[in-house]
């Protein structure tokens, strides 16, 4: 051990009551970060979970709809094959997939259970499962089989209905109601979903009316067999987002080219699309983005905001919405401002941890200006002396760290130990977790190193350059 | 003082200026100076004849406004605060009226302080330490805080503290300013007996004459100039 690390560890046993407070201090601060730092991490994991199913890392749709729209947009985005391939060529590393969205009702016709609705996303399984991460999330049943019978091979019998008193025309592709040999179209539900209606419990089949189209009304019912549930992390969206095959979505929207003659029912009259159908997979409503990794997740707004900003100067004629314009719109900003608030007063604290640091080695160098000229009568060079202040500093810092961040550790496993979730939105439960990254956990330890050692550089220096002479003269004055 | 000895400090026409408040003080005029090896250089003289700053100048603690300081021939006033700092620690060692002891440290520590900081090797300094311990009869302290000992004992473990590596020359600034007639008296009788037995060098600054007799060669500075340099014909304080 050298001389200035001997003498800082004297230094910091002779002060060692302020210096354990401000290491208290500056280890609580530590501790909040972490714990704040660690649970906005398990959000975005939670919104990973949750909005990226619905919007990935952004996605792209029609410029007639609005953030309303994003649970499923209904209405078709022009060339939405086209669109994905220019954003995959033009921003090496992203990938895209198509999606096909509609608006369902069920329970209408399922013995005393009321209806409910739901917004069904029409998913490529392949590929978007490796964009958005659904399949594993499924907590009983299954994720879509290539053995799925996915297409029926013509649409739900369509037929024109002429809106009654002054209600608008609307297409009603009943058809499936009247065949009862059809197989139903495999779905994906949210588990929160089946704690209301255990009767759309997986292996169960049921009739679900989808609005299939946003400008012109449209409307079908078809049936779905619920091949398995999921469970994203935020009950409220279990509830409402399901997943079908894209395929089927774009059989029952009329995705596709449509062959031979309308099928007349006499007495009822023309439906329309029961006929082969080819699904055209260029098309769908929206194109889901995923961007490359971030090289940190210490800000995944500004994230968000540039990989946005990246695809709408590829797609400039379109709407482009971030995962985080999606959060704003469910949850509104409140998570945000409360971030930006924490961050104000850590960052506060630390700055007042700093001066007490700096006004604590002030004292000490102001006192100890007999024992520096001792020194320097003894040969201490200027670097001598101040590496004993900065070792000060250094050990205040690294303890600080070390401390906040065995605090922070604690509270994470008492929280998860007692299992803490809060009331969320419709009575259902979110749960208060943490998730620790390696970023944070450096941030954590360096930042208070950093911090003191900046702190007491400054009177490490005062101390350093006191010439000899006057530091023994001064210390002389000061007995 | 003899011809053929070689000095081991010559100091040549140094002049020390300060500017206090606006005004000139001049503490030093153009003092020369030769120290040889085994010496035992009494300063003295009345309170602000520049005995302190002369002591300073000798010890490289601050720079002369003018003129040489020479350290075993080789001339510091152009050297860097690196080479001083070297000289310092190497060359020179010093015993202060306070004794200066660090409070927290034991007596052996303190003692291989200034080897530990010209990165001696630990082991080999606690050894020396512990001898010169003895020769102060102080050893039995040896791993007491400085804080809880007398006066007295607490110069001897600087004077102890000085010698730890082996300098040229040490230099003491009223060494015995802070303790009775009886601690002054066995703090010089250890300051001669290094003198006569281990040829430590001595420059002393005091303003009491009945310690300045204990040195072989008495300089009175008045006004900052030396104007008395002559040998101590009280040989019998010595021999006592």
């Amino acid at each position: 051990m050298g001389v200035s690390s001997r003498l800082a560890l004297g230094e910091l046993k002779d002060h060692k009551r302020i210096y354990t407070i401000i290491i208290i201090v500056i280890a609580l601060t530590m501790a909040s970060f972490i714990l704040e730092n660690a649970y906005l991490n398990y959000m975005v994991q939670v919104v990973d979970d949750t909005t990226k199913i619905v919007t990935s890392d952004a996605i792209v749709a029609d410029p007639s709809t609005n953030l309303r729209d994003l649970y499923g947009t209904e209405t078709e985005l022009e060339n939405a094959g086209e669109i994905a391939r220019r954003i995959e060529q033009k921003l090496p590393g992203y990938k895209t997939t198509i999606r096909v969205t509609a608006q369902g009702t069920y329970g209408l016709d399922l013995e005393g259970e009321v209806a409910d609705a739901c917004t069904i996303q029409g998913i490529d399984p392949a590929k978007d499962d490796k964009i958005a991460g659904i399949s594993d999330k499924i907590v009983k049943g299954r994720f879509f089989d290539e053995k799925d019978p996915v297409l029926r091979g013509h649409t739900p019998l369509y037929i024109e209905v002429k809106g009654p008193g002054n209600l608008p025309d609307f297409t009603y592709g009943a058809g499936e109601r009247f065949l009862e040999d059809e197989e139903a179209y495999p779905i994906i539900v949210g588990d929160t979903a089946v704690k209301v209606h255990p009767s759309i419990d997986v292996g169960n089949t049921f009739s679900l009316t989808l609005s299939v189209s946003g400008e012109e009304k449209s409307y079908a019912s078809v049936k779905v067999r619920t091949i398995g549930l999921y469970r994203s992390g935020t009950p409220t969206l279990d509830a409402m987002i399901w997943f079908m095959h894209a395929d089927s979505l774009r059989e029952i929207k009329r995705y596709g080219e449509i062959t031979g003659k309308d099928w007349v029912v006499p007495g009822i009259g023309t439906f329309r699309g029961y006929n082969p159908i080819k699904v055209d997979r260029d098309r769908g409503d929206v194109v889901l983005v995923k961007a490359p990794a971030p090289l940190h997740q210490l800000d995944p707004v500004g994230h968000s905001e540039s990989v946005k900003e990246e695809i709408e100067g590829v797609v400039p004629n379109l709407k482009v919405y971030s995962w985080h314009d999606f959060l704003v719109y469910i949850a509104g900003s409140m998570q945000d401002v409360i971030t930006i608030m924490l961050w104000g007063s850590m960052v506060v604290t630390l700055i007042l941890c700093a001066a007490a640091i700096k006004y604590v080695m002030d004292s000490i160098v102001m006192r100890k200006t007999r024992e520096i000229g001792t020194l320097k009568a003894f040969g201490a060079r200027d670097r001598v002396i101040f590496k004993i202040f900065l070792y000060q500093g250094l050990v205040i810092g690294f303890l600080a760290g070390v401390l906040g961040m065995i605090l922070s550790l604690l509270v994470m496993y008492l929280v998860n130990m007692y299992g803490v979730s809060v009331e969320f939105i419709v009575g259902t439960q979110l749960k208060i977790g943490f998730l620790l990254n390696w970023l944070t956990i450096l941030i954590a330890l360096l930042l208070p190193v950093l911090l003191a050692v900046l702190a007491a550089a400054m009177p490490a220096k005062k101390a350093a350059v006191l010439p000899p002479v006057e530091a023994l003269r001064k210390g002389e004055l000061s007995l | 003082m003899s011809k053929n000895k070689k000095a081991i400090i010559k100091l040549d026409h140094i002049s020390k200026t300060y500017n206090e408040y606006g005004t000139r003080i001049k503490a030093l005029d153009t003092v020369s100076l030769e120290i040889y090896a085994g010496d035992f250089v009494s300063v003295i003289g009345p309170s602000g004849c520049g005995k302190s700053t002369l002591l300073n100048c000798i010890g490289l603690l601050d720079r002369a406004s003018s003129g040489k300081v020479y350290i075993e021939g080789k001339n510091t006033s152009k050297s860097s605060g690196k080479e001083i700092a070297k000289f310092r620690g190497e060359k020179l060692g010093f015993v202060f009226q306070n004794y200066n002891l660090i409070p927290r440290l034991t007596v052996i520590e303190n003692v291989i302080l200034p080897g530990l900081i010209m990165e001696k090797e630990p082991n080999e300094l606690e050894k020396r330490a512990r001898t010169l311990l003895e020769e102060v009869d102080i050893e039995h302290r040896a791993n007491h805080k400085g804080i809880h000992l007398s006066g007295g004992e607490q110069q001897k473990v600087a004077i102890a503290r000085a010698l730890i590596n082996n300098p040229v020359l040490v230099l003491a600034d009223e060494p015995t300013g802070a303790l009775d007639s009886e601690n002054s008296k066995e703090i010089m009788k250890l300051l001669v007996k290094l003198n006569e037995k281990r040829k430590v060098t001595f420059v002393l600054v005091s303003h009491d004459m009945d310690i300045a007799k204990y040195g072989k060669r008495k300089i009175m500075l008045k006004d900052g100039r030396i104007v008395k340099n002559s040998t101590n014909k009280l040989k019998n304080i010595r021999k006592n």
